[in-house]
This record gives structure tokens, sequence and C-alpha cells, in this order.
């Protein structure tokens, strides 16, 4: 229940509105009732399953991203989540930036926004054609350059740990000793050239922790 | 070898031995019966020699009683006794061939002079009689004895039918299904047996398989889901702007072990789910394919420690494994290559159709070579690595059957897969 609080408070922070359920019952009349952009559904709930959710929705024609989060790290458990149709699947303990930048890629690939671009300040992102323009110049990324900016607009004004990174550009199967100089200089490069085209600089480092995408 | 062609092997040596037994020594004891006959009626013309000998004097080569050849030879030596049976070939004529005749010699006085005479009965009739006799007895028994082969062949087919039927039913046993085998009960009582203790084995495995399988699950669920909010709750009040630096130190502590023990939880889970079986699926998975993917998914850390990697392929190394475990395998033994390697370093990968290797340069260990597949014995005790990556490696080659080796020859480490039975 805390999980999902806390998942609450940090989408509801980000501007999103949540509505929050406990079980099974409540999550199937929750979704009846209503239609959601984007439904989070735990496998473990305590009176029921939550592919049956998923099966739910599907039956109902919603047209919800749907994104599962389970502690089964079992391979079986992600192939059967994708196969009933659901979008993405995140194994716990995930960080709730992930999720966050995971649930905007979702309704960006369902076009909820109804725009190809998203912008933050005077950087524009166009992601269908994986373009970046600082105003009107463009900016060409390396393909982690461009992950890790995606990744800041998902996540402005919030604090992103550096294992949190790590893990969103590579996977947890790297060391993180390595990862975070890889980071590191990743940084560095993706700053520099924003800066060079004209943008102000929005990476701030928090010390010891990582960084903030933002204006201060 | 198949049971039938066993019993068979068994039942036709035995067969074989018996008829040849029974052949020789029928023969024998029929052979040695018209010997006797014979030896019989050469007496009697003997004694008919004899009386006529001892009525008219001499001997009369046209006596009506001979109805076989009896000569007389005269006889110097008397001291040398020389009465005797013994075969001989004579000579016909008629037929151009030799015709074998029994003969009986003694001595006998004949006109006051001992003679040596000789009386010869021809065989021939008999040798016919126990040709043919032999003949029909030989054929009638290999007769019985094919009509009895197969006759048994039948009979052994039905009688085993059950027994390849549950042999066949235990192959396709399944444990994922999650129940036991359903064997139907069987007239035979040691089918019907075995197809019980069948059935409760199968039962009783499948039943602990799914609850082990349950616990893991459960386990891992019940660790996992606190941890996720250890790290939420973290990850928000790192959001917090009014902490001082020490304790953000605290909290990243917090967050770095918590992150820690999670990664922790989910590789032990690993070996344990691997040591139970629970990848019990596979599929024919080239490993050299499997590296080449990896490498590319590493290039970036390479390019960052400026390792020089060189990737040797003579062969598609084949294993029957499950794909997620043969990700894991590479991809530890690739991170294994890039934690102990300084930087500007090298990795060599060999791959041919019997073997990966991967060697790296690095330290040489300050750990004993025969621990370093142990769970967390690490080289540095106090560096970020779970030491869990090499034993996961051995775990996964123990369970599909593939032999690992460390060496370290000329500044390098090197750690080879084999398949099993290769050098």
């Amino acid at each position: 229940m805390g999980l999902a609080e806390s998942i609450a408070a940090h989408l509801t922070k980000d501007g999103f509105i949540t509505e929050t359920v406990f079980n099974y019952e409540s999550a199937l009349e929750k979704i009846s009732l209503y239609t959601y952009d984007c439904v989070v559904v735990d496998i473990n709930l305590p009176d029921g399953i939550g592919f049956d959710i998923v099966e739910t929705l599907k039956k109902l024609k919603a047209s919800s991203g749907i994104i599962i989060i389970s502690a089964r790290h079992a391979l079986e458990d992600k192939i059967k989540s994708l196969d009933i149709g659901s979008d993405d699947y995140l194994t716990k303990p995930f960080h709730l930036s992930e999720l966050n930048a995971r649930v905007k890629s979702l309704l960006r690939r369902r076009h909820f926004g109804g725009s190809n671009e998203i912008n933050f300040q005077e950087i524009r992102v166009n992601y269908i054609s994986r373009k970046v323009f600082v105003g009107e110049t463009e900016v060409t990324l390396s393909k982690k350059e461009y992950d890790l900016l995606l990744y800041f607009m998902s996540n402005i004004e919030v604090a992103l740990t550096k294992p949190a990174m790590a893990e969103h550009l590579w996977g947890d199967n790297i060391d993180s000793a390595d990862s975070f100089d890889m980071l590191y200089s990743h940084i560095k490069n993706l700053r520099k050239k924003l800066t060079d085209k004209g943008s102000k600089d929005y990476i701030h480092s928090i010390y010891g922790i990582g960084y903030k995408f933002g204006k201060n | 070898m198949k049971l039938f062609d066993r019993t068979n092997f068994y039942y036709i040596v035995f067969s074989v031995i018996i008829y040849v037994l029974v052949g020789a020594s029928f023969y024998l004891v029929v052979e040695h019966v018209i010997y006797q006959e014979v030896e019989q009626r050469l007496k009697v013309e003997r004694r008919d020699f004899e009386n006529f000998v001892k009525a008219h004097g001499v001997w009369d080569e046209s006596c009506y009683f001979v109805e076989n050849k009896i000569e007389l030879a005269s006889l110097s030596d008397t001291l040398t006794p020389v009465t005797e049976f013994k075969d001989t070939l004579l000579y016909n004529r008629y037929n151009n061939e030799y015709v074998p005749f029994r003969e009986y010699s003694f001595v006998s006085q004949v006109g006051g002079a001992p003679y040596k005479v000789t009386i010869r009965k021809s065989l021939i009739e008999s040798r016919t009689l126990l040709k043919s006799i032999t003949g029909i007895m030989m054929a009638v028994l290999s007769l019985g004895l094919l009509v009895l082969f197969l006759f048994q062949r039948r009979i052994a087919r039905r009688i085993w039918a059950p027994f390849y039927q549950t042999l066949s039913r235990a192959k396709s046993f399944d444990l994922n299904e999650g129940k036991g085998l359903t064997l139907t009960p069987e007239e035979i009582f040691e089918f019907n047996e075995l197809n019980s203790v069948l059935n409760k084995v199968t039962d009783k495995i499948a039943r602990d398989y799914t609850s082990l399988k349950e616990f893991t699950e459960n386990a891992s669920h019940e660790i996992q889901t606190p941890l996720a909010l250890i790290n939420s709750r973290v990850e928000e009040l790192i959001q917090q702007k009014n902490f001082s630096d020490e304790q953000m130190r605290w909290i990243q502590d917090i967050y770095q072990s918590a992150l820690r023990l999670s990664k922790l939880h989910q590789a032990l889970l690993l070996l344990s789910k691997i040591e139970h079986g629970h990848f019990f699926e596979w599929e024919t998975i080239n490993l050299a394919d499997t590296m080449t993917d990896k490498l590319e998914e590493f290039e970036e850390i390479f390019t960052h420690k400026a390792i020089t990697v060189q990737f040797t392929k003579t062969g598609a190394f084949h294993v029957k494994m499950h794909p997620v475990l043969a990700d894991v395998l590479v991809t530890n033994l690739l991170s294994n290559a890039v934690k102990h390697n300084h930087t500007q370093g090298v990795i060599d990968i060999v791959s041919t159709s019997n073997m990966l290797q991967v060697s790296n340069t690095g330290n040489a260990l300050t750990t004993s070579p025969e621990r370093l597949f142990e769970r967390f014995k690490k080289q540095n005790q106090s560096s970020a690595s779970l030491g869990l990556g090499l034993a996961i490696v051995k775990k996964i080659c123990e369970s599909y059957h593939l032999a690992i080796q460390y060496a370290f020859e000329n500044d390098m480490h090197t750690l080879t897969i084999r398949s099993s039975g290769t050098r």
C-alpha cells in the first residue's frame, strides 16, 4: 500500500491525476466505471491476480496503456504480461523516476498528447524523428545522450539518483563504478552540446546523489 | 540393446547349443547301437566259420552261409593277438567308390595251421539309416525350436506392451504441468506395482516442485516489495532540499544498501532457482552468437575503459540451455572480464565448436583459484561487486554438464567453458 501511495504521490507531483486502489475487487470496479490513460497494475494482489485486470481491460476494449509491476523476476511473467496485452513490465524494486519515464513514454506512444514533440523552455524534442532542437538549431546527440535527455525531460525538477539513471541507460547488469563514470561523461557531453547551441544549463548536480533537470 | 533383442539373443544361443548337443549325442547313440548289432552278427559268423572248419577240416569259399566275405591269411607269428574289430574302406568296382566295412579279425586253426581270418560286413545300409534318422530328427528339432522362438517373441511383445506404454508416458512427463503421471492399473502384478510407484513418485515430485516454485516466488515478492518501498520513499525524501550534507550522506547510504540488498537477493534467488531446476526448458543456443550480441551491449564500457577486445570465432558452440541462463552466463563472463581488468587492458575471446574461452588482463589473484567460484569470494572484499557472478556461472555450467576451468598464464586470467567429454 505504501508503494502505491508513493507512486501516486510521485505521479501527482508531475501533473497526473491519479487514483489508487488496493485490491482486485475495487480495481475491477474502477476500470469498468472510468477510462484511464494509463493503468499501473501489480501482479500480486491480496484478492486476485493482476493479469486478470489486464484481461478485463482488454475485454472492455479500454484504450488505457497498461504497465505491470511485479516482484517476480520470472521471464514467463514478463512474456505473459506482454502477451495478454500490457505495454510494459517493471520488476520490483524500481526507481520512481523510471516508472515516471515509462508512463510518459507509453502515453507518448499512444499519442495522448496529440503532438509529436515535448518541450522544456527552449529545448524541443521530436520523439518520432528523434531530433533535438535548441530554439531552431538542431543538436546532434548520440543515442545515449538522447535517452538521457528524454529521461530528464520526463522527470523535470526531480532529483534523480545515479543508480536510477545508470539503470535506465544500461540496464542492471553493469558494474556501478563504471556506469557512474560513463554517466558522468555523457552528462558532461550533453550539457556541452546543449549550451553550445545556446541553451541555458538546466542540468544541476546534487552532491552525493545525482542530478536534477530543471530551471533552478 | 533392447529387452527383446537381449532375450532373443540368449534364447538363440541356448537353442543352438542344445541343438548341437542333442544332435551329436543322438548320432553317437545310434551309431553305437548299429555297431553293436553289426559286431554281434560278425561274431555269429565266426562261430559258423569255426564250426564249418571243425566239421570239414578245410574252408570252402563258396559256403552256403557266407553272406560276407571271409579272407584267410597264413600266419607265422602266433604270439601277437589279432582278435579285433576295426573300420575299413574297400573299393567297390561297380560304383567306383570306397564303401565302409566293419572288419573282424581273429586267429583260427585251419587244417592244423594258424590262419588270420578276417570277416567283413558292409556298413553302407547302416550308414544310410543313421544319416536319415539323424536328418529327420534334426529337422523336427529345428522346426520345433523355430516355432517356439516365434511364439515366445509374440508372447513377449504382448506381455511387455504395458511396460513400454508406461515407459513412453514417463518419458513425456512434464514437470511444468504441475501434476504427476496417471498410469492405469495393469493385470500383471509387477507392472501394476511399477505404475503405482511411478504415479506416487511423480505426483510427489510435481507437488514438491510446485510448492517450491510458489515458495520462491512468494519469498521473492515478500522481500522485494518492502525493498521497493524503501527505495521509493528514499527517492521521495531526496526531493526535499532542507537536508544537511551529513543527512544526505545517510540517506544515500540507506538508498545504496537497499539497492544492493535487492540485487543480492535477486542473484541468490537466481542461484537457488538454477539449483532447484526451475530452468529445465531448453533451446539449442549458439553461445558464440550470444557473445556477439553481448559484445555490442558492452561496447560502450569497453570504449570507456579503453579495453581492446578480440573475438576469434572458429565455430558455433551449440549448447542446450534455457535462453535466459545463456544470457546470464555470457553477461557474467564479460562483466567479470571487465571488472577485474585495468584500463587499456585486453579481453581475448575464443569460440570453437566445443568451447568458449574468455581471457582478460588483470592483477594476479590474491585468493586461491579453487575458491574463485565460491559465493561471496571477492578479490577485493570492499568492492561494490556482489561476489556472486562466477558462482552463478559455475552453477549454470554444472546444471548443463559443461566443464569450467580457470587458468592464469602470461598475465591473462582465462575462463574456459567446454562441453563435457571433450578436451
